[in-house]
């Protein structure tokens, strides 16, 4: 599963990183999202999937298995 | 008899606490936009379905300010959600500011390192409700005195850098701008709401702290066009919506808890394991007022085969749209086991809750440690002697009494 977060579309609602800690957090300035790895971290892949779904702006995208 | 056919009237009637009212669903089976009358009489569009909300939230051309206001679809008489707000010409770039200042305050890392302290927090209301018991052993506490009112209240106090003592005056205020038929006196009561903000901004520049306030007094500083007026109102904003709307889920999720013993039992059981799911099933479940979050189009749009003109006020019903069943199976069965579970109680979009997380880091606070201390909770009249409250922008219930 690859995974990319759009930064110009994000609303800075934080819910990723809420959910999936290990993959997304947010700029301490803006507070959009800043991908930690293009990789699920170990034990967040439903949660990832999760950010996708609830992600107010869409702006987070997965590609592949 | 009248034979023009008039548009429904909100705010609709529900059956109790829990319920929303069936209307919603008679004019979703017809449409997913409905031509209905605002409770200040004046004509919107209400959207009740799932991906119509989403698709409002989401679209660009739908704003807070209108293009002459003078014209607008009233909502209410209280004096937020009321009417357009904010210039039509500038609103995004206002908007993006405003994110901007604000969003760093409530991130998810800030939350996350919030989390100790409403913990803290929370025990010391527990603690509260618990001496209240002893003080009198007899009688029924109500949760909301010791609970679902002081804890966000003592956290948005210190978020925002707002004195704790004050909270009398920043509660009787905010129930009176957003009482519904308010009029003038929510009028003025938005007016004294503004000038005690302004008062404490004053103090902010003389003494800043690590608080949104002083964070907002720093970016004006730097920014003339963000007069004290926007402050203000930014403020009181942030100060209203900070409490009222967590203080309303936790009163809701405890109720949602209570009413079905096996429910309880089952959450008690496992209270950290299941408090994130629960959490959002109470969040997707617990209706608001009834009005909906308010948009007007800024340009003729659209939707589902329905033409908006530019101007026209929409409502949108996250309150429906969470029980939309072509989205949630058994949409109002309460079932924290529902995956994924993508209601819009935060709204979505440009003007999603920023206070999401906040709100969030509460409610998975709060329940856990509630179900922990007293997991034998009950609540100590039916479900149908809770009187709603139909009148307030923010919705939710007067009193929670509880008795173990």
């Amino acid at each position: 599963m690859k995974i990319t977060a759009d930064t110009g579309s994000c609303v800075a609602s934080g819910q990723c990183v809420l959910l999936a800690p290990g993959t997304f957090d947010q700029d301490e300035e803006t507070g959009t999202v800043v991908l930690l790895a293009e990789e699920p971290a170990p034990g967040e892949e439903d949660a990832v999937r999760q950010a996708e779904l609830t992600c107010p702006a869409a702006a987070i995208r997965l590609t592949g298995a | 008899m009248t034979t023009t056919e008039q548009p429904p009237r909100l705010p609709f009637t529900r059956g109790n606490a829990l319920e929303i009212a069936p209307d919603y669903e008679a004019l979703r089976r017809q449409a997913p936009v409905s031509r209905v009358l605002t409770p200040a009489g004046d004509p919107a569009w209400l959207i009740t379905s799932y991906e119509e909300a989403k698709e409002v939230f989401r679209d660009r051309r739908f704003g807070r300010s209108h293009p002459a206001p003078e014209q607008a679809s009233r909502i209410s008489y209280a004096a937020v959600q009321d009417g357009p707000s904010g210039d039509f010409e500038s609103e995004e770039r206002e908007h993006k500011r405003m994110r901007r200042m604000l969003a760093p305050a409530f991130s998810a890392p800030r939350m996350r390192a919030l989390g100790d302290r409403i913990a803290e927090l929370t025990d010391r209301c527990l603690d509260d409700l618990q001496a209240a018991r002893d003080a009198d052993p007899g009688a029924p506490v109500d949760l909301t005195d010791f609970l679902a009112f002081p804890l966000p209240v003592l956290v948005i106090c210190e978020l925002l850098g707002v004195p704790y003592e004050d909270r009398e005056k920043f509660r009787g205020l905010s129930e009176r701008i957003a009482r519904m038929d308010g009029g003038e006196d929510a009028q003025a009561a938005m007016t004294e709401f503004k000038a005690y903000m302004t008062e404490l901004a004053e103090a902010k520049r003389a003494d800043p702290r690590p608080d949104v306030i002083s964070d907002m007094v720093a970016v004006q500083a730097d920014d003339p066009t963000f007069t004290d007026d926007d402050l203000a109102r930014m403020g009181a904003g942030l100060l209203f919506a900070g409490h009222e709307t967590t203080s309303t889920r936790i009163a809701m999720g405890t109720l949602f808890l209570l009413t079905d013993t096996a429910r309880r039992d089952r959450f008690a059981a496992d209270p950290e394991g299941q408090v994130a799911q629960t959490v959002e099933e109470i969040l997707r479940l617990t209706a608001t007022s009834g009005t909906g979050l308010l948009r007007y189009a800024h340009e003729d749009v659209e939707i589902a085969g329905t033409r908006i003109a530019r101007g026209d006020a929409v409502l949108i019903s996250s309150d429906a749209a969470n029980r939309d069943a072509a989205v949630f199976a058994d949409p109002d069965e309460f079932d924290p086991d529902r995956t994924p579970n993508v209601h819009l109680a935060f709204g979505t979009g440009a003007h999603v809750c920023i206070g999401a997380n906040l709100a969030r880091t509460e409610l998975r606070t709060v329940f856990p440690k509630l179900f922990r201390r007293f997991p034998g909770l009950r609540l100590a009249v039916g479900i149908d002697d809770i009187p709603v409250r139909t009148n307030r922008v923010a919705g939710g219930v007067d009193r929670v009494p509880v008795e173990w």
